[in-house]
């Protein structure tokens, strides 16, 4: 019928690209997962614009930079929210004495953010950039952390002349009748260390702006420093450490594995999708335990009985992997061991817990979401468009719930998913209610996962349990390869960049987090709402502050 | 039969007069009765300050754990008892900080404001047991008028704290009483229409004879059975009146962190916590009063103060119950059904109620 109707996933093919970009590509600079294209700094929203409207590319999934010796290079990793498979990296290299790029905030939305953190971290100017600040460090600081002429053995002190108080201004303007509100750095509501400087007038939220860094901890920088093989995966879990640390290490693992071109065996594939899955779940049952806390108040009863069903599969996670939150579990190759022994109390367990979930759901059900007085509380407030959550890069239940139908692990095959038999949930709400259910399904789906890894698992070849792939101790990557890889982690797409200068260390170690990404759409969907659905907004869009900050 | 001298009022004897006639302090006069009275009241206020002190730190936790799938308090004397010690300790021992910018002396006001007032309500209420301060013929207006100066507490805390969320909690706490204070009044006004006295212990009495009478036993003309219409719009209007979910939007921690209270430390800090309390024991006091008809209830009426204080505690368990269970309304939205939804339903209520009471009778 209408082709309008269908999502544009047309092939784009590298001649098409290469036709498009045209003379505007300098060079190609090729990417494994992408092909890639140099182009001038003054030629970005050209660029980015007709490789979004003209070839489909309407998710700016990331954007790394980083400096050589000779050069300061912002790579565009683009992708389609159709089809995540289709791929193109866009290099703008600057020079190192004047790192002048044009800004792709016109393009999308979710530029403002990333090349903030670019400008804050390493030092690349963006032009025509709406609001360029750091983002990430305190607007005192000196210098850019991941740039080659900064010294990291000087440790920066700020005096407390200098020290400028985040929360010291408490007026945004003395002749206007709003009233300026700090919510956070410590506020019940901002799920771990954010800072919204808010706006009010009256009880309307007239303008935001979050306030992010509190928790960073150069995550990044930290995985530069370690080996690939053994000393990065620890670190994963650190960021969305609410229990989703499968999901993070699974970024990482397959980053890794892709890079250094390793094969995982087969049943360390089942293990993993049910450890994620069992993460998923636990992070989505915090996510319903604390958006009830927002919405009902404390000392009510979701968020304890929340957190008694995530424990169950804390526990069955603590069997599995020996911890309860920093996992460390998977492997280049692999995961750390198998099942524990004995396996049959293991699988039962986990089936246990299985059996007991639609019971749980349905309570939750009963007690939640068909509470008339929680509709009215989140019906249409925090709406986000799905026009709008495409240029935030927003993914994972945030998109989902704007009936966006991305799901990496549909979408862009890893592990054991596509063996398996599961949807994936859309919502078309677009609000909090549409969010809050979105991850109350997407819990069932799991379960499905879980329990067809399970059977798997349990019929397994005893001889055939093969967990590790043989690795080399050492892995050296080739020089100069490049890669971004993603998962569908708790939050929505967990992506890494990687490029290798041919060390057992990477060169660059790039976040891409969903976490990131949503909030940043925060703005944009509760201004006009009154301050209660802020922070439902907040609370649904399921934010880990350790995710966000890195 | 023991007559009084100061406050006669119907054939009730009340607290004070039988204190002066026991210690003999009637003898003595006017002072004499001060004393008795101020005994009374001393006695009275005692009463519900010991079960504010159970009630917050110990029996609001073992409720809500419950609810919750939890233990609480369990370490410190039988049941975690005596918690209450500690947290008495614990809250009276920590420093009064006060704001640089605080307006004072509002801000010192406002919680005895908030305290006092709740306590000046228990005043009219029988509790049974001969424990009745005073019954003045408008006890009922007088109930709700005391009520109400919580009002202005609030509003004192909310504005001389100097703090932006205090602000806003202190606005809300005013918006909210206003809408849910008129629907409160009215709805207890039709009691008045099938009493036609305001006089609390008229309402008691009225409520005590039989509705229907099976011979063995008897269903008292209870309001809350007669117009049980009216006793559900009350325990609504109550909720948002001392501010508890579904309407806790004055507090509501995740939002504006403490509301009104949010500067408040140590003893001040206890003030207006049992304030809150007294709030809700009083709540509970009217609604026990004027629909569960007092402190009536089988066995010797000596233990009216035990079915009483039962009744009370009902009503507190209740509202634990909605903290619990229920979620918080947004702010405009609890304006919406105080200003379009009870205010409407408590005077069709009023009227209904007139004119049935009218045609029966």
């Amino acid at each position: 019928m209408s082709t309008e109707l269908e999502p544009q996933t047309p092939e784009v093919t590298e001649n098409d690209l290469e036709a498009l970009i045209g003379d505007r590509a300098l060079r190609r600079d090729d990417h494994l997962n992408a092909p890639g294209f140099v182009i001038r700094p003054d030629d970005v929203q050209d660029v980015l614009f007709d490789l979004r409207d003209e070839a489909g590319f309407d998710h700016l999934s990331c954007l790394t930079a980083q400096q050589y010796e000779d050069r300061y290079e912002s790579i565009y990793h683009m992708k389609k929210y159709a089809d995540p498979t289709q791929e193109v990296s866009v290099v703008v290299p600057t020079s190192v004495d004047n790192p002048v790029s044009q800004s792709a905030e016109p393009v999308f939305r979710t530029a403002d953010w990333h090349e903030r953190e670019a400008f804050d971290l390493v030092g690349i100017d963006y032009e025509g950039h709406p609001d360029p600040r750091r983002i990430l460090l305190p607007e005192t600081w000196q210098g850019h952390p991941l740039s080659k002429d900064y010294d990291q053995e000087q440790p920066q002190v700020v005096t407390l002349a200098e020290h400028a108080n985040p929360i010291q201004p408490d007026h945004h303007d003395e002749e206007s009748d709003t009233m300026f509100l700090n919510i956070g750095p410590h506020h019940p509501a901002t799920h771990g260390v954010l800072h919204v400087k808010t706006v009010l007038d009256g009880e309307t939220v007239v303008d935001i702006d979050p306030d992010i860094g509190y928790l960073h901890r150069c995550e990044e920088q930290m995985c530069q420093q370690g080996t690939y093989r053994h000393q990065i995966m620890p670190y994963p879990d650190r960021w969305d450490y609410v229990s989703a640390g499968l999901l993070n290490e699974w970024a990482y693992a397959r980053a890794a594995e892709d890079l250094a071109d390793i094969e995982v065996p087969e049943y360390a594939q089942v293990i993993r999708t049910m450890g994620a899955e069992l993460c998923r779940i636990a992070s989505h049952f915090l996510a319903l335990g604390t958006f009830c806390l927002d919405v009902y108040g404390d000392f009510n009863a979701v968020f304890q009985y929340s957190f008694r069903d995530r424990e169950v599969v804390q526990d069955i996670l603590e069997d599995l992997t020996g911890q309860r939150l920093m996992f460390n579990y998977f492997r280049l190759g692999g995961v750390a061991w198998d099942l524990p022994e004995p396996r049959d109390e293991f699988i039962e367990k986990a089936r246990d817990f299985l059996d007991e979930l639609p019971a749980k759901i349905s309570e939750y059900n009963d007690l939640v979401t068909g509470n008339e007085i929680f509709q009215v509380r989140c019906n249409d407030t925090g709406v986000l468009e799905p026009d709008l959550a495409k240029s935030y890069g927003c993914t994972g239940p945030v998109a989902r719930a704007s009936g966006i139908d991305y799901d990496l692990r549909r979408d862009d095959p890893y592990g054991y998913y596509e063996n398996l038999d599961w949807d994936v949930i859309t919502r078309q709400g677009c609000d909090n209610y549409a969010r809050v259910l979105c991850r109350m399904e997407e819990v069932e789906e799991s379960a499905k996962i879980i329990e067809q890894c399970l059977d798997l698992l349990e019929d397994w070849p005893e001889d055939d349990r093969e967990i590790q792939a043989n690795v080399p101790r050492t892995l050296k990557p080739d020089p100069d390869t490049e890669i971004y890889r993603a998962v569908e982690g708790a939050k929505g797409e967990l992506g890494i960049y990687i490029r290798s200068d041919g060390t057992d260390k990477p060169a660059r170690f790039k976040i891409r987090s969903p976490c990131f990404h949503n909030l940043s759409s925060l703005e944009e969907i509760s201004e006009g709402d009154f301050i209660p659905d802020l922070i439902a907004s907040l609370g649904s869009l399921d934010i880990v502050l350790g995710e966000v900050d890195r | 039969m023991i007559e009084g001298t100061l406050i006669q009022a119907g054939d009730t004897v009340l607290l004070p007069e039988r204190i002066g006639d026991l210690t003999g302090l009637d003898q003595f006069g006017l002072a004499g009765e001060l004393l008795a009275a101020f005994l009374a009241a001393f006695i009275v206020g005692n009463l519900m300050l010991a079960m504010t002190g159970v009630a917050g730190p110990w029996a609001k936790r073992k409720i809500t754990a419950a609810f919750t799938d939890r233990i609480a308090v369990n370490r410190l004397g039988p049941a975690g008892l005596l918690i209450i010690v500690a947290d008495s300790v614990r809250l009276l021992s920590k420093e009064n900080i006060i704001p640089e910018n605080a307006d004072r002396p509002a801000y010192d006001l406002a919680p005895i404001v908030v305290a006092s007032s709740a306590l000046l309500g228990f005043a009219v209420i029988p509790m049974g047991s001969g424990i009745h301060l005073a019954d003045p013929e408008v006890g009922l207006v007088f109930v709700f008028a005391v009520a109400g100066i919580a009002s202005l507490g609030l509003v004192m805390a909310g504005y001389s704290s100097a703090n932006k969320y205090s602000m806003l909690g202190g606005l809300r706490a005013v918006a909210q009483n206003v809408a849910y204070e008129i629907p409160l009044v009215v709805t207890g006004m039709s009691v008045v229409i099938f009493t036609g006295s305001l006089q609390m212990s008229e309402i008691v009495a009225v409520q005590n004879q039989p509705l229907v009478d099976f011979g063995l036993f008897a269903i008292p003309a209870w309001f809350a059975i007669v117009n049980p219409f009216a006793f559900v719009l009350f325990l609504l209007a109550n909720f948002a009146e001392v501010g508890r979910n579904p309407f806790d939007t004055p507090e509501a921690p995740t939002e504006i962190v403490a509301g009104y209270q949010t500067e408040y430390s140590s003893v001040y800090f206890v003030l207006i916590y049992l304030g809150e309390f007294l709030h809700i024991f009083l709540g509970g006091a009217i609604i026990a009063t004027i629909f569960l008809g007092g402190p009536a209830g089988p066995g010797p009426e000596a233990l009216g103060i035990v079915w009483f204080i039962i009744k009370i505690w009902g009503v507190f368990l209740l509202t634990q119950w909605m903290r619990s269970a229920v979620p918080r309304v947004r702010v405009d939205q609890l304006i919406e059904i105080g200003w379009k939804g009870l205010l409407v339903l408590s005077f069709a209520n009023l009227i209904l109620t007139a004119i049935i009471v009218g045609i029966i009778q």
